[in-house]
Order: C-alpha cells, then sequence, then structure tokens
C-alpha cells in the first residue's frame, strides 16, 4: 500500500507529466538509451543538489530580497555546473567531450529551476528541514527518470513509418504525454 | 545536426515553438486564457531581448560554461523590473502563473540558443533573428490561449462567449500537452519548409545527439 | 462484436430508446471519424478499419444511458482521433480508444458521467433526466455494501452503465471471446486474479468471499479485463507477460479503490500501464530477433557443416585472423 501511495504521489506530482517542466530536454534524451539515463542521472544530481543551495538561499535571503530569489537560484545551479565540469574533467579527461554535453544540457533548464521554486513554494511557511528539501530534490529528479521511461517505452512507436509524416515524432509525443498526463489528473 | 541558420528563421519559418520545441511549458500550462497569455507575452518578449541583447557584449574569451552562467544571470536580473511592471498592468497574473513568469527568465532562446543562434550574427542580423524567434513565441502563445480559453471556459478575453458547450479538461495541462501537439502537427502540413523541422527540439543541434 | 452487440441489447432492455440512440450515435461519429481521419493520412479505408465501430460501442457501453449527445459526440471524435488516428491508426494502436476517450470524458465532465438513471427508468430522446442516482460501485467504494441481491447483480439490474454491469453477460461473453482467442488469455486471468487476490489478502467487506464476489462485479471490472486490458491489440503477445500486465494493472487500481474510493479505477490504470505494455511488446520484438538471429545462424552452420555454403575467401581470412 506504501508503495502504491509513494507511486501515486511521484505520478500527481511529477515534473513533466503534470507541470511540463523539461520536455524539451526530455525530448531531446528519450532518443537514446545511453543519452536517456544519463541525462535522467545529471538532472536528478542538479535536482538534489540545487535543492540543497535553494534550502540555503531561502534561509539567508530577507523577506525583502524575494525577488532576487531568481538570481541567486541561478548563482547556485552555476556553482553546481562549474564543479561538476571540473569534476568530470579530472576524472575522466578521455570522455570530458562526450559527457559534458550531459551537464551542459541539465544546468538550466526548465526542470532544475522549476523544481526549486516548487519545492521553495511548497516550503512557504511550512518549515521544512534540510532533509526534506533534499529529498523532495531527490523526489522531482526520480520523477523525470520516470517520465523518461514513460517515454522511451514509446519512442519506436511514436517515430515509426505508420505515424502520419505531420506528426512523426515530437507532435505525437506531445499527445501521447498529454494522454498519460490525462490519466494522472484523472487520479486526483 | 546543424543546419544553416538563416535570419528569416524563427516566426513562420521554424517556428522557436512549434518547429524548435522551445519555451513550451508556459503554453501548456499557463496558456490558457488570453490574459495569462498577455502577461507571459509581455514577460517572455522582454526578459529575453533584454538579456540576448546585452548578452552579445560579453566576451566570447570566457569559457562556455561561464558564458551561459552570465546570459541565465542576465535573464534573472531582467526579471526583477519586468516583474514590477507585471503587477502593476496585469494583476493578480503571477499569482496564476505560479512559477512559470519566474521560468521564463531561464528560457532556452537565453541559456542555449543565444550561443547556437543569434551570437553568430551581425548585431543587426541577431536583433531581426532575436525579434522573428520572439515573435514566433509569441504569436503561438496567444493563439493557443485564444483556442484554449475558448474551448475550455466559453471566454474569451475574460468576456462569456455563448459557447454551447465547453470542454473544461482542456484547460488543464494534458489539455496544453494535446492541443500543442495538434498544432505541431498542422504548422508541420501547412509550413513552409516543414521538413527543415527538428525532430527532438531546437536545442538538440547544441549537443550533437 | 457480438458480444458488445448483446451487452448494447441489454442496455436497451435497461434504459429505452435513448440508449440505442446514443449508441447509434457514437457509432456514426467515430466511423465519420474514422473516414475524414485516413483520407487526411491518404489511406483507403478498408474492411479492417471497422474496428472503429467496436471501439464505439466499448466506450458507450461505459457511458450513462442519458448522456448528452454532444458529450458523447465530442468523446467519439477524440478517442478515434488523438488516441488512435494520430498514432497511426489500427497499425500502431498505442492506447485503448475507449478508455482514452472515457478518461477524457471524467476529467471533462465527471459529473455528467458518474450519474445515472434508476434501472428500468426511461429517459424520453430529447429529455433531460430527473432524479439521477450515484452509480452502485459509488456506493460500495464508499460504504464497503452492495445494496442489490445477487440475483440483481447478475442480471445487471443496478445503477450504472449498464453494458459494464450485466455480469451474467459479461462472464458469458469472456467464455465466448476466451474460447475464440479474440481476446488475450493472459492478460485476462492476470486482472482477475489480480483483482480476486488482494480482495481476499485486504478485504472490503467483512466477508472475504463477498469481497471477491462485490469487487469483481462493480467499478468495471469484468468489462474492462474483457474489453481494455485484454485487448490484443494492446496487451502483450505472450501470455505470462500478459499475466503479469493484467495482474499489476488490476491489483493498482484494487488498492486504489481500497484507498480512495475512486469509481472505475481500473480503466484508469489500464491508461496509465500503456507504457508497461508497450515496454513488454519491445522486449517480445527484441526477444524475437534476437530467436531469429540465432535461428539464421544455426542454419548457416548447418549449411557450412553440410557442404551447401562456402564461405567466401574474404570472409574465411577474416575468420581465420
Amino acid at each position: 500500500m506504501f508503495i502504491i501511495s509513494e507511486l501515486v504521489a511521484l505520478l500527481t506530482t511529477n515534473l513533466i507529466l503534470t507541470q511540463a517542466l523539461g520536455t524539451s530536454t526530455l525530448f531531446i534524451a528519450a532518443g537514446s538509451r545511453k543519452n536517456l539515463l544519463w541525462t535522467a542521472i545529471t538532472i536528478s544530481v542538479f535536482t538534489t543538489l540545487g535543492s540543497f543551495g535553494a534550502c540555503l538561499v531561502n534561509g539567508l535571503l530577507p523577506d525583502n530580497f524575494y525577488d532576487l530569489r531568481l538570481l541567486f537560484y541561478v548563482l547556485v545551479i552555476g556553482i553546481i555546473y562549474v564543479i561538476l565540469l571540473t569534476i568530470l574533467y579530472f576524472a575522466d579527461r578521455k570522455n570530458f567531450c562526450t559527457t559534458r554535453k550531459y551537464v551542459h544540457m541539465s544546468a538550466f533548464n526548465c526542470a532544475v529551476m522549476g523544481t526549486l521554486f516548487t519545492i521553495s513554494d511548497s516550503s512557504f511557511g511550512a518549515d521544512m528541514s534540510m532533509g526534506s528539501y533534499i529529498m523532495a530534490g531527490a523526489e522531482a529528479g526520480t520523477g523525470f527518470i520516470f517520465a523518461a521511461f514513460v517515454l522511451t517505452a514509446a519512442f519506436k512507436r511514436l517515430n515509426s513509418k505508420d505515424v502520419p509524416a505531420a506528426f512523426r515524432g515530437f507532435p505525437a509525443t506531445l499527445v501521447y504525454l498529454g494522454i498519460i498526463s490525462m490519466a494522472i489528473y484523472a487520479l486526483l | 545536426m546543424n543546419k544553416k541558420l538563416s535570419v528569416s528563421d524563427g516566426f513562420i519559418r521554424r517556428n522557436s515553438v512549434l518547429s524548435g520545441l522551445m519555451v513550451i511549458s508556459p503554453i501548456i500550462v499557463c496558456g490558457n486564457t488570453i490574459m495569462n497569455a498577455l502577461a507571459l507575452i509581455y514577460a517572455f518578449s522582454a526578459i529575453t531581448f533584454t538579456s540576448v541583447a546585452v548578452g552579445a557584449f560579453v566576451p566570447k574569451k570566457l569559457p562556455y560554461g561561464v558564458r551561459i552562467i552570465i546570459y541565465t544571470c542576465l535573464g534573472a536580473l531582467s526579471y526583477i523590473p519586468v516583474k514590477a511592471a507585471a503587477e502593476e498592468f496585469f494583476p493578480g497574473v503571477i499569482d496564476r502563473t505560479g512559477i512559470y513568469f519566474m521560468l521564463i527568465a531561464v528560457n532556452s532562446l537565453i541559456t542555449v540558443q543565444s550561443e547556437t543562434k543569434f551570437y553568430r550574427f551581425t548585431k543587426g542580423k541577431m536583433i531581426i533573428s532575436l525579434i522573428r524567434h520572439i515573435l514566433g513565441f509569441d504569436a503561438v502563445m496567444l493563439v493557443i490561449s485564444a483556442i484554449r480559453e475558448l474551448i475550455a471556459y466559453g471566454t474569451f478575453c475574460g468576456r462569456v462567449v455563448d459557447a454551447d458547450i465547453v470542454i473544461s479538461g482542456l484547460g488543464l495541462p494534458f489539455g496544453g500537452f494535446i492541443i500543442l501537439g495538434i498544432a505541431c502537427g498542422i504548422y508541420r502540413c501547412i509550413a513552409p519548409n516543414s521538413k527543415d523541422t527538428d525532430d527532438f527540439g531546437g536545442d538538440s543541434d547544441v549537443y550533437n545527439f | 462484436m457480438l458480444t458488445l452487440l448483446a451487452l448494447a441489447v441489454m442496455e436497451y432492455f435497461y434504459c429505452g430508446v435513448r440508449a440505442v440512440i446514443l449508441g447509434g450515435l457514437c457509432v456514426t461519429v467515430s466511423l465519420a471519424a474514422e473516414m475524414i481521419s485516413l483520407r487526411l493520412m491518404h489511406r483507403r479505408f478498408t474492411a479492417d478499419d471497422l474496428t472503429c465501430i467496436s471501439d464505439a460501442i466499448i466506450l458507450y457501453l461505459m457511458l450513462p444511458a442519458i448522456m448528452d449527445y454532444k458529450i458523447a459526440f465530442i468523446a467519439c471524435v477524440f478517442s478515434v482521433v488523438a488516441a488512435k488516428n494520430i498514432f497511426g491508426g489500427r497499425k500502431n494502436m498505442i492506447f485503448s480508444p475507449a478508455a482514452a476517450g472515457y478518461i477524457f470524458l471524467l476529467t471533462s465532465w465527471k459529473g455528467n458521467l458518474l450519474m445515472y438513471t434508476a434501472p428500468h427508468v426511461h429517459t424520453g430522446i430529447f429529455e433531460k433526466a430527473e432524479s439521477l442516482v450515484n452509480s452502485a460501485s459509488h456506493s460500495f467504494n464508499i460504504t464497503g455494501r452492495m445494496n442489490y441481491s445477487d440475483f440483481e447483480i447478475l442480471m445487471g439490474n443496478v445503477a450504472g452503465p449498464t453494458g459494464t454491469v450485466s455480469i451474467l453477460l459479461l462472464a458469458v461473453a469472456a467464455i465466448i471471446l476466451l474460447f475464440r482467442r479474440d481476446i488475450s488469455a493472459g492478460a485476462f486471468i492476470g486482472t482477475i486474479l489480480g483483482t480476486a487476490v488482494p480482495a481476499i489478502l485486504v478485504p472490503v467487506c467483512s466477508n472475504s468471499l463477498e469481497s471477491l464476489k462485490y469487487t469483481l462485479s462493480t467499478n468495471m471490472v469484468l468489462f474492462s479485463a474483457i474489453y481494455i486490458i485484454s485487448d490484443r491489440r494492446i496487451a502483450p503477445r505472450r501470455n505470462y507477460y500478459a499475466f503479469f500486465y493484467g495482474f499489476f494493472i488490476a491489483a493498482f487500481s484494487y488498492i486504489l479503490v481500497l484507498t480512495t474510493a475512486k469509481e472505475n479505477a481500473i480503466v484508469i490504470v489500464s491508461l496509465l500501464f500503456t507504457p508497461a505494455a508497450l515496454g513488454f511488446r519491445n522486449l517480445e520484438s527484441h526477444i524475437d530477433s534476437l530467436v531469429k538471429e540465432e535461428k539464421q545462424a544455426e542454419e548457416l552452420w548447418e549449411a557450412i557443416k553440410s557442404g551447401e555454403y562456402e564461405i567466401p575467401e574474404t570472409e574465411e581470412a577474416a575468420y581465420n585472423e
């Protein structure tokens, strides 16, 4: 029962299926399993670490400077971006040219920034701990991975020759995600 | 996947949304009424134009990662006065659109496409191309929002229209997905050079997947 | 199709001419939508495309007989165009059109969809129905009790979409379709077991047997097990994959009914499990291609051993290297 309720929670708060965040990134990554896996992992890393940074920013930023929240979140993600690139460069110089694209793609996209804002908005007045922030960020990343698998399962069908040429590829993919999203809304 | 760039891209030819699949989240989630659309169009146009125009002066000698961070920071800084004006001219829109108003400040035209598209042109052509891309988004946002408001709520610009039946579900995000998907399909049928359209979104040529 | 028509006749018996008109409308609209969309896709309309009629009848049987005609029209167009033909039609089925149409109605017209007339209350063709009631499934989900006798449940003499509550007729239809292999046996058995096992282990009522009986006869479980989950166009081809596919859909939806009292949860869950069905089909295709490759390799080896096939010099050199 607990697993089912967690699954339902994962579905109903899913970044892509209910909030349409990170859809373009997902489409790019769904073309190949390897890209999908690494993109999803990188986005999860960004959302998890980013929510840690968001917690710090929310704690330190006075209420008067609320509008600067976006700027500080960007800086937090920027720092994580640079650190990750540096780690990748020194850890695996041979494959750096291949692996860096996942970091470039995952850093400043709606999935990551949207997660930080969603967690912040839900924490407003609720006094969330650092651990809750990080858990929420990890959950968002997991939701992205889940949505990525949902898309990968249908990828071949959505790009097959049977699909009318006008809809082949991302128009059909948008409708497909829309119908899955519709089923999730029916659960609510 | 690198295609030949043209200043005429972005509006009808290789529309930034329908062909490039860029900045679709605000259209899907918030593009369900014309009032929301107008506010988001204003925010997107102001922030994107300012950020990309100012970002053109960022030295190209800086590493790619640092440049991207600077462009995004410019977007975040542009957001502050835009938000203040939005609260004045579009009261209530920030509450209605939620995080999507802020997310427009980090849209992919600023963070990614500036490097791959706009900064490859001369300054004059860059402005023209940028305006075309912005207008491309604006047009799609307006049309889709108008259709969704009419069908989902039976209103037009907040005024009740004598609609026989309303499909309230189309005002929800899944309705946005479906209508945008159908719109992309129709665009491919009728738009010129639609065979040049990206299959996986305009950002894909950056990453050479 | 015959089993569906039998259920439609039952619907007429309980709900009158209006049900027939609604059914006719659904069929006509679906057929027209199919023809127009095939024309737009530059394809010819063939006899195989008449499957749209079955989908239309399945959707019609899930609707209340007093459903607004315009709403039914929109649902049929959605299920044919958006849920089926955009993805390539019957050659590339991703979703069950009827399930997608039903969920579309559920999200947009929940109030119209989940209120019914009592059995044997006939509404005029253009009349607005009065004194609508909740379905038997709804009452069961909320209270855990069914205020109907076993005979009434078997004959479908309960409030609800008549096509989905005629349990006896559905059971007969299931047997016929299973023997004719028109539906996936694995998926059907998986769905029934996936409902039965949790119903016994974690009963809704005080009595396990009653819980089993009522769970199988409410919330469109049996109807979905036959016409949606076991649809051969959607379900995995191999019976053991189909079994697990059906089992998990049924178990998931039972838990949803138990915890959230969601009416007809199985239809929603069947749509959500579409990626699972596609994943199984991809796996089956992958296995089939591996088996085919292995077979071809074996045949080639046999041919080489028997001397029927001479390895070209370049290949032999490459092999020796």
